[in-house]
Formats: structure tokens, sequence, C-alpha cells
């Protein structure tokens, strides 16, 4: 069997076998969500409870402001204590609302499956429910997900590409989900499929993962009516990333600069697609979701799955907390994921991962001796020496000019560095300088 | 909770990165010298040995003299950059080279090839070849001395250097006489300390591509290209031109191709970048070895390519991914 994959790229250390095999286990239910309105690329939500509202599970708590926006729904039945400011894990300010969890109330509440005339569905009204159940983009960049669904009128839409990929190390949630919950997941590929009628579904998955591709090849088969092609990827970094990803499934390439819809494509992670079965089925919006807890520093690595909000110590608490003197904290995986500056963080839609590393060696810079290993790694086909020395040399106008905006930032660059340049950081800074003084 | 509930460290992503650093490579490149060194003390004898000794110690003092003379940190002498430096250049000089001439191309081999510029990384020029260019200007007749390798494989053919005192290229250019193909691969032949054992630079250069040190872009394009190149002028008179093979295992191409054309830091970023050197340095050999007053060309081959590395390096960037229909709406950027 030949595999297929894109150009260039890395192979960084994988680290998932201490947890691909463990199933999916519920965290007892916090006693307090801190639930971010901003959870999502866009504008933040606006709260449309207030301090002293009793919520259920499933009950709206903010709702989009415009397009490019996502709902936000209470996980739980319970109290909003208050509305405080804390920063998301990335940096910025955002409101959180804070839930006093009635949990025997919660415990007690059981989702009920709601019967589904796929027959009745069109575009408008699948669209319509991924934006009613405040679905994001899974995968961890968290773009609005019934924006990506809403296609400019010009754009011909003629291929789903689902990202089955999982190319960070350490993270199994999505693998763990393409098992667990197969039959849903491609439940919601019918659903998809009644809106738009794809000509060709592909199902991306990489060759390390042969238990999902094998359970997914045998639910496909079940389904005739939505024939899905499952493509085995050879494995390699920074592949579940959009343009790589479409390269590798179909062999089309995404004009740089612009989306997948310019060339009839949508990628929707596995995670997203099981959140959008949730909510046709179950009435279920997006309240809670998996993420593996992982790393030398927890003393029980699990996947697990929590309600949006659940903080973080909760996590650490579940997984029998820490293992040894715990140097770094990331939220996501070790290419792309943000490292932690203290616990006090709680799960958001995007989160992926929760990593505990002891050791987390700072080298130094060297000099460049310009190997250009970052050239050869670049799935972008960017030259990441030039971007960063410019961005030393405060030459923005230049890095600009070099395609700095096509970076999308996977430390692909960074990770084949012998000198150790910060070779991301760099670009951000400069992409920042870029951005804020409208270069 | 157990362990510091915060303070975590808080850097930029990625936060795990490959095994090679710096001081890796370059003391990987010198392990895959090793074959080609010790062969060439069986050449040339102990004092060989000696040199090589001298010449590391003389590069890495110097380094560390002038790192502290700039303010910098002396790391740098532990990156094993300059090791590489020291043992290039002895391979490239003759074995009668006196100690003090080989401390003067140490000097300037590390001063003004690599320092001057600031220091590792930055330098515009193969250091190494830079001392030996100097070395030549400043010991002419030292620099074209040389003498006959002791017997080590007793199996091959007596050598015809016994008859001319000269290199093999020599021979051929001024004399017309060849030197047979198991010589040349087996060192039995006059030239640098280094170069004449191509077979175990070739195994060094094997070794460099599995380990990813080295792109096979560059040592192909220069090797093909000296090959066509000197392929031409044989087919159409056999008598007055040498062989193609001749030509690729005679002299410093072999050394020069594997250890000089792929130093990173003065050769180009891209793959197109480094089929642009590797062709350019072999029609330059070509041009020299045939057509120029000296019989060997590689090291100003390399020194010229050198020079014009930052401007290949300006017109090659790989085209960003999705380039090809993008060009439409360039005009918004």
């Amino acid at each position: 069997m030949t595999l297929r994959t894109f150009k260039k790229g890395v192979h960084p250390h994988d680290h998932k076998t201490r947890t691909a095999s463990l199933p999916v286990e519920d965290v007892p239910i916090p006693q307090l969500l801190r639930i971010p309105v901003s959870q999502h690329l866009g504008k933040p939500a606006v709260p449309v409870k207030q301090r002293g509202d009793e919520v259920m599970p499933g009950e709206l708590l903010c709702d989009a402001d415009g397009f490019v926006s996502a709902r936000v729904h209470s996980p739980v039945h319970g109290k909003i204590k208050k509305i405080v400011q804390q920063p998301l894990p990335a940096g910025r300010m955002s409101d959180y609302i804070e839930i006093a969890v009635n949990v025997e109330e919660t415990q007690a509440h059981q989702w009920q499956r709601r019967e589904v005339d796929l027959n009745a569905l069109d575009r408008d009204t699948v669209v319509e429910g991924i934006r009613d159940a405040g679905i994001v983009g899974m995968g961890g960049a968290t773009f609005p997900t019934h924006v990506k669904f809403s296609p400019p009128s010009t754009a011909e839409i003629d291929t789903l590409v689902i990202n089955g990929v999982e190319c960070e190390p350490y993270l199994t949630c999505d693998h763990r989900l393409m098992l667990e919950r197969t039959a849903e997941l491609l439940e919601a590929v019918r659903i998809l499929n009644r809106g738009f009628g794809f000509k060709r579904i592909l199902f991306g998955i990489e060759s390390n993962k042969p238990d999902a591709i094998a359970a997914v090849s045998r639910a496909a088969a079940e389904i005739p009516d939505t024939p899905i092609e499952i493509v085995p990827l050879k494995v390699k970094y920074p592949q579940g990333a959009e343009k790589m990803l479409i390269y590798a499934a179909c062999g089309r390439t995404v004009p740089a600069g612009k989306l997948p819809l310019e060339i009839g494509v949508i990628v929707a992670n596995v995670f997203t697609l099981v959140a959008i079965e949730d909510w046709f089925f179950w009435g279920k919006p997006l309240i809670d979701r998996v993420i593996t807890v992982s790393g030398d520093g927890i003393k029980t690595a699990r996947n697990l799955r929590a309600p949006i909000g659940t903080p973080f110590e909760d996590l650490v608490e579940a997984c029998g907390g820490f293992n040894g003197d715990v140097a770094k904290v990331l939220v996501g995986g070790p290419m792309m994921g943000v490292a932690l500056p203290t616990l006090d963080y709680s799960l958001t839609k995007g989160s992926s991962g929760l990593l505990f590393l002891t050791q987390a060696e700072v080298p130094a810079e060297s000099p460049c001796i310009r190997c250009a290993r970052c050239v050869d790694a670049c799935p972008m086909n960017l030259m990441p020496l030039k971007l960063a020395a410019y961005a030393k040399a405060q030459k923005f106008v230049e890095a600009r000019q070099h395609n700095l905006n096509d970076c999308f930032e996977c430390g692909s660059c960074a990770y084949v560095c012998p000198s150790r340049i910060k070779l991301v950081a760099w670009i951000r800074y400069a992409k920042n300088y870029v951005r804020v003084h409208k270069l | 909770m157990s362990a510091r509930a915060e303070g975590f460290i808080l850097t930029s992503s990625p936060h795990d990165s490959a095994a090679d650093t710096t001081q890796r490579i370059m003391f990987s490149v010198v392990i895959t010298l090793l074959p080609a060194m010790v062969m060439s003390v069986f050449y040339f004898g102990l004092r060989v040995l000696g040199l090589y000794v001298l010449a590391i110690a003389s590069c890495l003092v110097t380094e560390s003299l002038t790192r502290r003379a700039r303010g910098r940190s002396p790391w740098s002498i532990a990156d094993g950059s300059a090791v590489v430096t020291a043992v290039l250049l002895v391979m490239v000089l003759p074995p009668e080279i006196s100690p003090v001439a080989l401390v003067v191309g140490c000097v300037v081999a590390i001063f003004l090839g690599k320092e001057v510029f600031g220091g590792i990384g930055s330098n515009v020029f193969n250091p190494a070849l830079v001392g030996r260019a100097f070395l030549s200007a400043a010991y002419p007749v030292q620099i074209t001395t040389w003498t006959t390798p002791n017997r080590v494989f007793a199996f091959l053919p007596q050598g015809i250097d016994a008859q001319t005192q000269a290199t093999p290229l020599a021979a051929a250019r001024f004399e017309g006489i060849y030197e047979a193909l198991p010589n040349l691969l087996f060192g039995q032949i006059g030239g640098s300390i280094g170069e004449t054992g191509s077979i175990f630079i070739v195994a060094g250069g094997i070794a460099m591509l599995a380990l990813r040190l080295i792109r096979w872009e560059m040592v192909v394009s220069l090797l093909g290209t000296v090959f066509v190149l000197t392929g031409i002028p044989h087919l159409v008179d056999p008598g007055s031109f040498a062989d193609p093979v001749f030509h690729l295992f005679a002299g410093g191409l072999m050394l020069g191709a594997v250890y000089m054309a792929t130093d990173m830091v003065t050769t180009p970023y891209t793959r197109v970048g480094n089929v642009i050197f590797g062709v350019g340095a072999g029609t330059l050999v070509v041009v020299i070895r045939l057509f120029g007053g000296y019989p060997e060309g590689v090291m100003f081959a390399i020194l010229l390519m050198n020079a014009v590395t930052p401007i290949i390096n300006r017109y090659t960037d790989n085209r960003v991914f999705g380039a090809q229909t993008a060009k439409a709406g360039e005009g918004a950027q």
C-alpha cells in the first residue's frame, strides 16, 4: 500500500503510546466551572445570562456576536456566581462565567435521542444547526464551523476532507474518538452530505493508527448512501494542517493566502463531526470535549471527557496529581501548544491536550550556521532563516515580502534548528508588528 | 497538590527539538573524516598526525583569542567548527608542509576566514580554503612540493609518481602521463595530505549523506558537471585529454565536492541554489584544469562560488506553497 503525504515536514518524537490505548473516561463533575466567552477565533460571544441566574445543561450562556463568532452553552445544572476577567491561555483577556455546579442534578440529566429525518435537511438547516450548537474547529484552530460551511455563492464545494490525522505528539483524543464513536462520526458525515452533496468524501488517517483505519473502514462500508474514501497517510508532521492534509488526501493545492473553499474543499476534524452528531441526534450543543492529559509530570496519563470550563486543577486531580517536579505545562501539543504560567486556566473548546513536562531545557540561541534545515522542513516552502533574520534586524517590510503571513506557525523549522533559534517566536514577532503597524 | 503549582517555564512553541545541534553536526563531520585521516597517516607517516594535532590546537587558540578580543563568550570553541576547519586545512596541504607555515595557515583561516566576518555562520568563504589560498601565495614552493606515499596497498601497481615526482593531475597536464585508476582510488599517488585516497572520501561522503549532513544535489551537480565537461573533450581527442573518471578521482575534487562545497555556512540555502553552485564550481574546476595555469582548480572554483553565494541566495528562494495560482492576487499584499 502506498501511503500519501505532503511535501517536507518533520518527524517529531511522538509520545502517543502512553495514552493511545486508554478509553475515554468521564472526569468527576466539577464543583465549579469557569467558562470563557471567547473560545474561538473571531468576536467573543456576548453573555445572555446574569449573575444569580439558574442554568440547565445545554442552555445558552452567550450568544454569537456577529457571523464570525460562536455560541457558548452551559454544560451543567447550576447557578452563575459571577462574571470575571481572566487571561486566556494565549494571553488575551476574556470574560469568564463562573458557575457553581449542582452536581446531583447534573449527574441525573439525560440527553434524549431524537429522530432525525435526513431527507428534510438541506444546506441551510445543516449550517444553522452547526451554528446553534456553538461548534468550532476542534483541531485546535477553533474557527467557527458554521463559517467554514458557509462558502460564498461563487465557490463550488465538491469535496469534504475529514481530518483524522492528529499529528501533534502526545495527543490521542481524536484517535480514541475514531475508535469509540465511529458510528456517530459517520452519521455526522451523512448529515453534512445531505446539505452539500459532496462529489468526494476523503477521510485522512495516519498509518500509525491502523485500528482507527480499520474501524472507520468497517463502519463506512455500512452506509452505502455516503461513499467515503479512507486515505491512509504516511506519518509526518504537520499533516493535520488544512493545506497539508488537502494536498496529501486529494493532491489539490490551496493558493497562498486563500482558504480551502477557493478550491472547493471543506476540511472537518473528527471531533467537530462528533459534535455535529451530538447536536442533530441528541440536541446536545458543544458543552464538553475529550482532552489528552499526559507527559512525564503527571501520575496517570488519561484521555478524559470533561465539561467545557473545567478548571485544569480538576483534570490534574483526576490524573492522580503531579509526578515529580513539573517544569512546563502545555495546553495543546508540544509543537503548537501554549505554555501556561500557572494552572489557573480552564478547559475550552480548543483544548486538545494538557501536558506536564518535567524536563524543559531552554537552550540559548547560537549563531545560524545556514544549514537550511528549516528551509527543508517548512511545509509552506518559506525561508524561515531569512524571516527570522529580518525580524531580528527589524526589517518587517522585507519579512512581509518574503511571505511572512503564509507561516501558520507549525514549528517544524524551530524543531529542526541545530542552533536552537526561536524561529517561530521571531516570525510571530514580525507578524504582530506587521499587523499592528499595517505594513 | 504536590510539586510547585506555579512558576512554570514559559517559552514560545515548539516545545521540543530534534537531537542535532551545531556541535553534534561539526563532530559528526569530523567522525566521517576519520577514515581519510587515518589513511593519510599511513600514506605519509606519523608526521601527519602531528600536523593534525598542531592545526587543531592552533585553530582553537586563534578562535578563543579572537572571540575574547571581540568581547564575546568563547563558547564557539566548543562548537567544533574550528576542529573541522583545522582538519580540512591539513588535508589540502602537502605532506612536507612546515609547522610554521601550518600555524600561519590556521591563524589566517580562523581569523581572516571566519572571525573578521563575525564568527561562525557569518563567514563568506570556506575558512580552510582561505588558509590554503593564503599559503599558496606565502609559501609557493612548499605548497607545490609533493612526496611519494608509503606503499600501503601492496597489491597495487607501481604508481607513476616515483618517476615524475608530480601529482597525477600535473603529470597528465604537463607530461601526458595518466595514473591508473586503482592508484587514484587507494591513494598510492602524490598529492595533498587528505585528498589522495578518494575511496575513503567517498565513504565519508556516503556516511554524511546518510546522516543528512550534506545534500546530494550539491555533490551530484558538481561531480556531474566535471564528468560531462571533461568527457566531451576526451571523446573528441582522447590523446590530449584525460578521461572523465580520471578527473573525478584525481586531485582535490572528491574532497572538495564532499567536504568543501557542502559547507553549510558558505553555500546556498535551497536545493536549486545548491545545483547552481555545483554546476558553477564544476565548470570552473574544468576550465582551470584544462585551460588554466594550474593543474588543479578546486580551491579557486569553490572560493569563487562562495563569493557569489549571497547573490544565489537572493534569487533562489523557494516558492511559497500555493504560489502558482496566487500570482493574480499578489498585488494586494
